[in-house]
C-alpha cells in the first residue's frame, strides 16, 4: 500500500514538473526500455546515476525515498529467490556471476520503480488527463479518470468515519475466525456503497447543472504546449535510446565485475 | 412578466404515490432575494429542481403545469441551455466539484459549453474575485475549507453568468461566521449585479436579514408568500414550524404597547426602536442574582466523568488537530463544544471512546486512565452519534439497526427485545420498526441513528453536530429530549455550531480555537464574551446582540434567551413610563 500511496502526485514548480507529460512519459519509457535490454550492472547502474540528479531537480527526494522504501521488500525478495533458486536449480554452487545477476535483477527493479515513481510524483493528474485527450480518447474516460482521482481523498475520510461510528456501536472489527472478520465489514461496506450510489446520483445532477456534454467541442482551460526545453528532452531521450539499441546489437556485451569464481572455496 | 413564471406546476416522482409539489402558481421579478422555507419534505429542493429542467428531464416522472425562466419554457430547452439562466448549488459542496485545482472548477462549464481560453479566463477572473477566492486559484480542491469550498461552488456557477442563482442550504457545513460570510457574498451579487437568488436556509435568523420575500411551502404547496416581517409575524408561519427570528419573536410579546411598526428583524433595528423609550445611557451593570443558581443545583459538586489532560495529537502528515486539551466533564453536565470548523471538536470527542488516542497526554473515564481499554468497552458507557446518520445506517429494518450494537456488547435476547421497544419510543420511531431505514427522511433517519445509540443506555451521550440540516421543529423536539435525559442523570455533551440552540438550551460552554480550549463557562458568561467568540468564529445570539447594546442604559448584558429578554426589558419600560 505504502508504495501505491507514495506515487501521488506533489505539487512543484520545477522544470521536472512543468515538461509536457508527453515528453516525460517517452522519457520514463526510455529508462523502462534500457532497464529491460540490458542485465549487466553497468548500464542499469549507468541509468540509475542518471536518474537521481532528476529526483534532486524535481526536488522530490523524500517522496522518491518513500517509494523506494516501499519498494525495498519486493527488492530484497527479488535478490533473495533469485540466489535461492539458482543455487538448487542449476549450479548448486554460489558463484559470482549469480551473486551480479541477483544484484542485477533487483537493481532493474529499483530503476523501474525511480522512473514510475519519478514520472507519477511530479505529473498532475490535470495533465496527464490533457496527454490523454491529445491521444484522442473520448472526454468521458478522462472525466472519469479525473473524477476517481478527485474523490481518493474524499471516500477515505468517509470510510473513516464510518468506521469510527460503527465501531462506537460496539463493532470489533478484528475479533473472530477468519470468516467472522470478514462479516465484520459489512456494517463498513455497506453504507460506503450506499452513500457512493447516492453520491453518484448528487454528482450526476451537479454535472447536468454545469452544462456537461452540452457540445461536442469541449473545450479545455489548459493546453499543452511544447517549447524548447521539451524538445531538448524529446531529443536527448530519443537519442539516448538509439545509443542503448546500437550497444546492445553491435557492441561487445559489458564486462562482468565480480568474475566468475565461486564466492566460498 | 417576472424572470420565473410558474402556472399550475405539479409534479410526482416516479414510483411515488402523492405528488412532492401540487398547484403552484408564483412570479419572480428580476432582482429579487427570495427565502424558501417550510417543514422537512415540504417540496422545496424538488421545487428548485424544477427551476433549471432538472425535473422532469433528470427524474422523469410527471409534471403538468409550465416554468418559464427568462422567457424560456424549461420543457423545450434542455438543463444545459438552462444553466446558463440559472445557476443550481447543491447542499453538500464536496460533491459538486469536479476539478482538482480551483481555477479548473470554475472553468468546468465554460469548458463545457465550448468558450475560448480567453473567454474562460476573463470570467474565472470575474467570478472569483466577486466571490473572494482570487488569492485560492491555484489551490487544490481537497485542501480547501468548507467555507472555501462553499464559495467555489458559487463562483464555478457566477461564471456561467445566469441571471438567477439557486442555492439548497449552502450554509448547513459552515460556521456561524463562514455562513454569514456567505451570505454576504450573496448579497452582494443580488445589489451590486441585479442577480435574482433563491434560497433555501433553516437558519432564518441569519437569513431574515438579507432577504427581500419570502415563500412558505408546506406539503408540496405554497402556504404563504410576503415581505419577510409580515410571514414571519403571522402565528401561520410559527405553527408550521419554520424557525423565527429570536428578535421578532421578542418584539411581537410588546405588541400591545405598539412600540414597533412594523416589527424588527434585526437587533439594530429593535434597539433603534425602542431607544427612546429608554432611560439616559448610564454605566453597564451586570445581571447578578443572589446566588448562582448553577452553584445551587450542586452540579459542580458532582464528581467528574471524563477528564483530559494535556491531550495532543496529530493527524497523519503532522496536521496539529489538538494542541495540549484540559478538560473536565462532570456527572451530570450539560456540556456544548463550540468553535470554528477545524478547531477540533469532533478530534476531542473521538479521544473520549478511545477512537482516537492520543499522542500526549490522557483521557480519564471516572477516575480511571482508559489507554488500556478498547473502544468496545468504552462505547457502552459513553454513547457517541455521528453527524451524519448515513455514515451508520446499514440494517435491513430499524428493529435490527437498533439492536446491532446490543448484540455487539452481548446483552442477552430477551433484554434487546425490551432495550429496542424502549428506545422506539423514546424517539416516537415506533411506527418505522419493520422499514428500511434507508427508506425514511433525513429527520427520522438522524432520530434512527440517535435510539439506536441510546438502546444500550450509555452513561454519557455525546452528539455531533445534531442540530445540522433539521428544521426548527425537530430542533425543538430534540432540545426537550436532552433536558429529558438530563433528569435521568445523563451527561450530555454536543458538539455544535447552532448559537439559537445553545441560547435556548444554556449548556456550559467549552470554546475551542486552533486544537485549544480558549474559554469554558455558563452560556451567558460565554456569549456576552465579544473578543472570545469572534476569535472562534462563534457569532453571539441575536437576543444577547440586542441586549449588548442596551446595557448602556441600566439594563443587564447577559441575557441569551427570549423569555428573560421579555421579563427584564417589560420591566424596565414600566419603570421608565411610571
Amino acid at each position: 500500500m505504502s508504495l501505491l500511496e507514495s506515487l501521488r502526485f506533489t505539487r512543484g514548480d520545477t522544470v521536472i514538473h512543468n515538461l509536457d507529460p508527453r515528453v516525460k512519459f517517452l522519457m520514463t519509457l526510455v529508462f523502462f526500455s534500457v532497464s529491460v535490454l540490458f542485465l549487466e550492472i553497468i548500464p542499469l547502474f549507468v541509468v540509475f546515476i542518471v536518474q537521481i540528479p532528476l529526483v534532486f531537480i524535481a526536488e522530490v527526494f523524500d517522496e522518491w525515498f518513500k517509494s523506494i522504501k516501499g519498494a525495498g521488500f519486493i527488492a530484497l525478495f527479488i535478490f533473495v529467490t533469485n540466489m535461492i533458486s539458482f543455487y538448487y536449480f542449476r549450479s548448486g554452487d554460489i558463484t559470482w556471476d549469480l551473486v551480479e545477476y541477483s544484484i542485477a535483477l533487483t537493481m532493474r527493479f529499483i530503476v523501474l520503480v525511480t522512473s514510475f515513481s519519478l514520472f507519477f510524483i511530479t505529473t498532475s493528474p490535470d495533465k496527464l488527463s490533457l496527454a490523454l485527450e491529445k491521444a484522442h480518447i473520448p472526454y468521458e474516460f478522462n472525466f472519469a479518470f479525473i473524477t476517481a482521482i478527485r474523490f481518493v481523498p474524499v471516500l477515505a475520510d468517509e470510510a473513516q468515519t464510518i468506521m469510527d461510528a460503527q465501531r462506537s456501536r460496539g463493532l470489533e472489527l478484528d475479533k473472530g475466525n477468519f470468516l467472522t472478520r470478514i462479516k465484520n465489514y459489512i456494517p463498513i461496506l455497506l453504507p460506503l456503497i450506499i452513500n457512493s450510489i447516492r453520491r453518484s446520483l448528487e454528482l450526476a445532477e451537479a454535472m447536468e447543472s454545469r452544462a456537461f456534454g452540452a457540445t461536442e467541442d469541449r473545450t479545455n482551460l489548459y493546453e499543452l504546449k511544447m517549447n524548447n526545453l521539451d524538445y531538448i528532452v524529446l531529443i536527448i531521450s530519443i537519442g539516448l535510446l538509439i545509443i542503448a539499441f546500437y550497444s546492445k546489437l553491435y557492441l561487445p556485451s559489458f564486462p562482468s565485475l565480480l568474475g566468475t569464481g565461486p564466492v566460498f572455496s | 412578466m417576472g424572470i420565473i413564471e410558474i402556472k399550475d406546476l405539479c409534479y410526482t416522482y416516479p414510483q411515488a404515490e402523492n405528488p412532492a409539489i401540487k398547484d403552484i402558481n408564483l412570479t419572480i421579478n428580476k432582482g429579487e432575494f427570495i427565502l424558501l422555507t417550510g417543514p422537512s419534505g415540504c417540496g422545496k429542493t424538488t421545487f428548485c429542481r424544477a427551476l433549471n429542467g432538472l425535473i422532469p428531464k433528470f427524474y422523469n416522472g410527471e409534471m403538468t403545469g409550465q416554468v418559464i425562466i427568462n422567457g424560456l419554457d424549461t420543457a423545450d430547452h434542455s438543463t444545459s441551455e438552462l444553466s446558463q439562466h440559472v445557476g443550481l448549488i447543491f447542499q453538500n459542496p464536496d460533491n459538486q466539484i469536479f476539478a482538482l485545482t480551483v481555477e479548473k472548477d470554475i472553468a468546468f462549464g465554460l469548458e463545457n459549453l465550448g468558450k475560448s481560453k480567453e473567454t474562460m479566463y476573463k470570467e474565472i477572473d470575474w467570478a472569483a474575485d466577486v466571490t473572494g477566492i482570487q488569492g485560492l486559484r491555484q489551490r487544490a480542491t481537497h485542501e480547501l475549507s468548507g467555507g472555501q469550498k462553499q464559495r467555489l461552488t458559487i463562483a464555478s456557477v457566477l461564471a456561467m453568468h445566469p441571471s438567477i442563482v439557486v442555492m439548497d442550504e449552502p450554509t448547513s457545513f459552515l460556521d456561524p461566521v463562514g455562513a454569514e460570510h456567505i451570505f454576504d457574498v450573496l448579497d452582494q451579487l443580488n445589489k451590486e449585479l441585479g442577480i435574482t437568488i433563491i434560497i433555501i436556509e433553516h437558519r432564518i435568523d441569519i437569513a431574515a436579514k438579507y432577504v427581500d420575500r419570502i415563500i412558505v411551502f408546506d406539503q408540496g404547496k405554497v402556504r404563504s408568500d410576503g415581505k419577510p416581517v409580515d410571514i414571519l409575524s403571522n402565528e401561520d408561519t410559527r405553527l408550521l414550524g419554520v424557525g423565527i427570528p429570536r428578535i421578532l419573536s421578542l418584539a411581537k410579546r410588546f405588541r400591545d404597547i405598539d412600540l414597533f411598526s412594523p416589527l424588527p428583524l434585526t437587533a439594530d433595528k429593535f434597539y433603534g426602536d425602542v431607544l427612546s423609550r429608554l432611560p439616559e445611557k448610564k454605566g453597564k451593570i451586570k445581571n447578578k442574582l443572589p446566588f448562582d443558581l448553577q452553584e445551587l443545583s450542586g452540579e459542580h459538586h458532582h464528581k467528574p466523568i471524563i477528564e483530559t489532560k494535556g491531550l495532543y495529537f496529530n493527524y497523519p502528515g503532522n496536521v496539529q488537530a489538538l494542541k495540549g486539551v484540559d478538560i473536565t466533564i462532570h456527572q451530570g453536565d450539560y456540556v456544548a463544544i463550540m468553535g470554528e470548523n477545524g478547531a477540533g471538536k469532533t478530534t476531542l470527542v473521538k479521544h473520549f471512546n478511545g477512537l482516537l488516542r492520543p499522542k500526549e497526554g490522557e483521557v480519564f473515564f471516572e477516575g480511571e486512565d482508559i489507554s488500556g481499554k478498547s473502544v468496545a468497552q468504552l462505547a457502552r458507557k459513553i454513547g457517541l452519534v455521528f453527524q451524519n446518520p448515513d455514515d451508520q445506517l446499514f440494517e435491513e429494518n430499524v428493529e435490527k439497526e437498533i439492536s446491532f450494537a446490543l448484540r455487539n456488547f452481548g446483552v442477552k435476547e430477551e433484554v434487546i427485545e425490551k432495550r429496542v421497544n424502549w428506545s422506539l419510543n423514546l424517539l416516537d420511531i415506533n411506527q418505522y420498526r419493520l422499514k428500511s431505514p434507508f427508506t425514511l427522511s433525513g429527520g427520522e433517519r438522524k432520530r434512527v441513528a440517535l435510539a439506536s445509540v441510546l438502546a444500550w443506555d450509555p452513561d454519557v451521550l455525546v452528539l455531533d453536530e445534531p442540530t445540522i440540516g433539521q428544521d426548527y421543529g425537530q430542533k425543538e423536539r430534540l432540545r426537550h429530549f436532552l433536558t429529558q435525559l438530563r433528569t435521568q442523570g445523563k451527561t450530555v455533551v454536543i458538539v455544535t455550531h447552532d448559537v439559537e440552540f445553545v441560547a435556548e438550551s444554556q449548556p456550559r460552554i467549552v470554546l475551542m480555537a486552533g486544537g485549544k480550549v480558549i474559554s469554558e463557562g455558563t452560556t451567558k458568561d460565554i456569549m456576552i464574551n465579544k473578543d472570545v467568540l469572534e476569535k472562534c468564529s462563534v457569532a453571539q445570539p441575536e437576543i444577547t446582540r440586542l441586549f449588548s447594546r442596551l446595557c448602556d442604559h441600566g439594563i443587564p448584558e447577559d441575557v441569551v434567551d427570549v423569555d428573560e429578554a421579555y421579563d427584564i426589558l417589560s420591566r424596565k419600560l414600566r419603570e421608565v413610563s411610571a
